[in-house]
């Protein structure tokens, strides 16, 4: 045990000596002796302050001492150090998309795992594994599929700061280790103010991964009646690159649609009515013969060239937009893109008849599926160059070689309760004390 | 109190204190009123052996009383006068309550009381004056009247010895009763009601009759402990005084000023006053008393040559 300031120990050794020396000073009822002459004697209190050579009150004095001898114990404010030995690693993982496939990241960290340690899987928050094994690092990609959320490096880090303290009350010292390409757009401007939170070492494992865009995939996600011809066009176009978070709606788009497009996702607005409200009305109705989506996706899987579908289809307004991606055989835009914060909304004015099997030609699947295209394109995940993050993860560490060494840094001793026990045990002896005074009504120090 | 007939008697014990005071004499203080023959100086002059002076016939005086061989050889009628010698019945007052009882595991002042009662009792006895007892203590007053038989001593030391001193009492009560002509020995600590007695014994002593005043007092009483205690009044518990610091001084001057006060008193009255204190042999006590009428008589007898 350490105390963190041992004066007011001292300090309630005085007060206890006083104490001891006050029930040496007492003011008691001397013995009583019959005496017939006792009337000639002056007239003064019957209780006088007289000394002893043995304390009175032994019961009181103890519990005076024990009472003054916590409080001071309690204001040293103690500490017991826990008894700590080997060292522990916090391995954090890379679960957003920047892992890609993940695999290669769940072997580095397997690779780095030891029994003991803590795994704190992040993507755009971060949580830890309790019971962590080596199994549990395996499933935090299970099926090889990822989070499609940008990561957070912040967040990761923040997840493991909370481990790494817990572990340093039983640990000599402890590693955070981040298993994480680590690309441009997990760094931001609060990374380095949390890393300067851990005053222990942070090592930095950025294994090379395969982007998940290329086995990865995941099907479009639609709002539509029943018997849709757009969303039976879209069932037959198999799944879609993951990551790319596409929300089809045959209907008006709700709140929830445009909230969801501004964070990220494309909205596509495909109405099954030539006049969708909102919409600039044409000139006149007609009906256009032919409408073509250039090609401008370098999506791998994807059909290259122009899909164009030659088929009559009503029109009697024009899709807002700022970015046209489809055009009617007249050069008149037929589908148009228009940004919303991070993600898109796609108007496609092309009104499939509900009649017929146009939808389910393999001309219109190759444009229904140019058509759900993320607006811009798959995410491109940059690994932030190591200079970056050496700068981000080392900057407020002193003279520590965060990213490389192994360096690590045994924490203070975290605040014991020790102390609010000390004072509530002297705060019962101090209520114990007024019980034995009542019963000793003389023995009053 | 206890019969005087159970228990062992402390008469035997008291050997060394009958000896000490065999042969000391108890005369009074002025001569008495008593007919019966006895070992004190009368008021009276009668026709006693032992010639005291002559003195002209005067119309009324007895005839017989004549000294006529006087007469034939001076032709005057003179008559013979003597000193009468009378018994006076001594009572002695033993205040018994609860202070005499000290100090507790001696009893020192009762025993000093009680000796002091005895021997005075065995020296007016020894001049067949008639001998009594009151003891007043807590359970009340006892009487034992005076008488000259033989053993009346005895009975007075078993009537001592079967008392056990305590709770409180009034001496001056005790007195009420008492002949006004006879010789009264009060024996106690005057803690109680000393006032009312000595307004008693003045008015007893006013009446011819002789009081006399043994103050017991203890030796712890002289020199209390120097510890500090807390003295309690073994008569009164509401008195309680803590010993400590100055106190102990202040409660020797207090404690002199008293004793010299009530002495001065007692003698102002024309009483006689002794201080008995636990330490000292009661013999002494007894010879001091005696010797107060001693000289008295001495006196007397100064003068009246």
């Amino acid at each position: 045990m350490t105390l963190a300031a041992p004066f007011f120990l001292w300090a309630a050794g005085v007060v206890a000596l006083a104490v001891v020396a006050a029930h040496l000073l007492a003011w008691r009822r001397p013995p009583a002796m019959p005496l017939p002459t006792a009337r000639f004697a002056p007239e003064r209190p019957a209780r006088v302050v007289s000394r002893a050579v043995r304390p009175s009150d032994l019961a009181l004095l103890a519990v005076r001492i024990a009472t003054v001898m916590l409080i001071g114990i309690a204001l040293a404010r103690p500490t017991i150090a826990p008894d700590r030995n080997g060292t522990a690693r916090v391995v954090v993982i890379d679960h957003s998309r920047s892992a890609g496939d993940g695999f290669a990241v769940a072997e580095a960290a397997r690779a780095v795992f030891r029994p003991g340690d803590a795994v704190v899987v992040f993507d755009s928050i971060a949580r830890e594994i309790p019971e962590a094994m080596v199994d549990a690092i395996g499933a935090t990609r299970a099926g090889g599929t990822g989070s499609p959320a940008r990561g957070s490096l912040s967040a990761g880090l923040v997840g493991a700061v909370r481990a790494a303290e817990r572990l340093a009350r039983e640990r000599d010292s402890v590693e955070i280790v981040i298993v994480s390409p680590i690309t441009t757009d997990e760094i931001d401007a609060a990374t380095g103010a949390i890393r300067s939170r851990w005053r222990g070492a942070v090592r930095v494992i950025r294994p090379t991964v395969v982007p998940a865009e290329t086995t990865a995939t995941s099907r479009v996600a639609i709002r539509a009646p029943a018997n849709d011809p757009v969303a039976a066009a879209l069932s037959l176009i198999g799944p879609v690159a993951a990551g790319s978070a596409v929300r089809v709606v045959r209907d008006e788009p709700t709140t929830a649609d445009t909230v969801w497009a501004r964070e990220g996702g494309t909205l596509v607005v495909w109405p099954g009515k030539s006049d969708p409200g909102g919409w600039s009305r044409r000139v006149s109705r007609d009906t256009a013969f032919a409408v073509a989506a250039a090609s401008g996706s370098a999506h791998p899987g994807d059909l290259r060239g122009t899909a164009a579908v030659i088929a009559a289809f009503g029109r009697a307004a024009m899709p807002p937009g700022d970015r046209v991606v489809a055009r009617w055989g007249d050069g008149e835009p037929a589908a148009a893109d228009r940004a919303l914060g991070d993600g898109c909304i796609r108007s496609v004015g092309v009104v499939v008849p509900v009649a017929g099997d146009l939808a389910l030609t393999p001309a219109f699947r190759h444009f229904a599926r140019r058509m759900v295209d993320p607006c811009n394109g798959p995410p491109r995940l940059a690994r932030a160059a190591d200079s970056v993050v050496s700068r981000v993860l080392s900057a407020a560490v002193r003279g520590a070689d965060a990213t490389s060494g192994p360096s690590r840094e045994r924490l203070p001793d975290a605040p014991s309760r020790l102390a609010a026990w000390m004072l509530g045990g002297a705060l019962a002896l101090a209520l114990l004390e007024l019980f034995i005074r009542k019963g000793e009504p003389y023995a009053a120090a | 109190m206890r019969d005087e007939r159970s228990g062992p008697s402390r008469v035997e014990s008291r050997g060394s204190l009958l000896d000490a005071v065999r042969g000391v004499k108890w005369p009074t203080l002025r001569p008495v009123a008593g007919a019966m023959p006895g070992a004190h100086q009368s008021r009276l002059r009668g026709a006693a052996p032992e010639l005291s002076e002559y003195r002209a016939y005067r119309q009324g005086d007895e005839s017989r009383r004549i000294d006529w061989r006087l007469l034939a050889r001076s032709d005057r009628a003179y008559i013979r006068l003597a000193d009468d010698r009378s018994i006076v019945p001594t009572i002695i007052v033993v205040d018994a309550t609860a202070s005499m009882a000290f100090p507790r595991e001696s009893l020192a002042k009762w025993r000093m009381a009680c000796d002091v009662a005895i021997g005075l009792a065995a020296v007016a006895h020894a001049a067949r004056d008639p001998v009594g007892l009151i003891i007043t203590g807590g359970q009340g007053v006892r009487h034992l009247p005076p008488r000259t038989r033989r053993g009346i001593v005895g009975e007075l030391a078993r009537a001592l010895d079967t008392t056990s001193p305590e709770g409180s009492a009034r001496i001056a009560g005790a007195l009420v009763g008492t002949r006004s002509r006879s010789r009264i020995a009060i024996v106690s600590d005057f803690l109680g009601d000393a006032e009312d007695v000595r307004r008693r014994a003045g008015e007893i002593a006013a009446a011819g009759g002789e009081v006399h005043a043994i103050h017991i007092v203890a030796n712890d009483e002289l020199d209390p402990p120097v510890r500090a205690v807390l003295a309690v009044d073994p008569e009164d518990d509401s008195i309680a005084r803590p010993f400590v610091g100055d106190a102990r001084a202040a409660y020797l001057t207090a404690f002199a000023d008293w004793r010299a006060a009530l002495a001065a008193a007692w003698r102002g009255d024309g009483l006689t006053y002794t201080e008995a204190i636990t330490s000292a042999a009661p013999s002494r006590a007894v010879r001091h008393v005696a010797g107060a009428g001693v000289g008295a008589a001495a006196r007397a007898r100064v003068e009246a040559r």
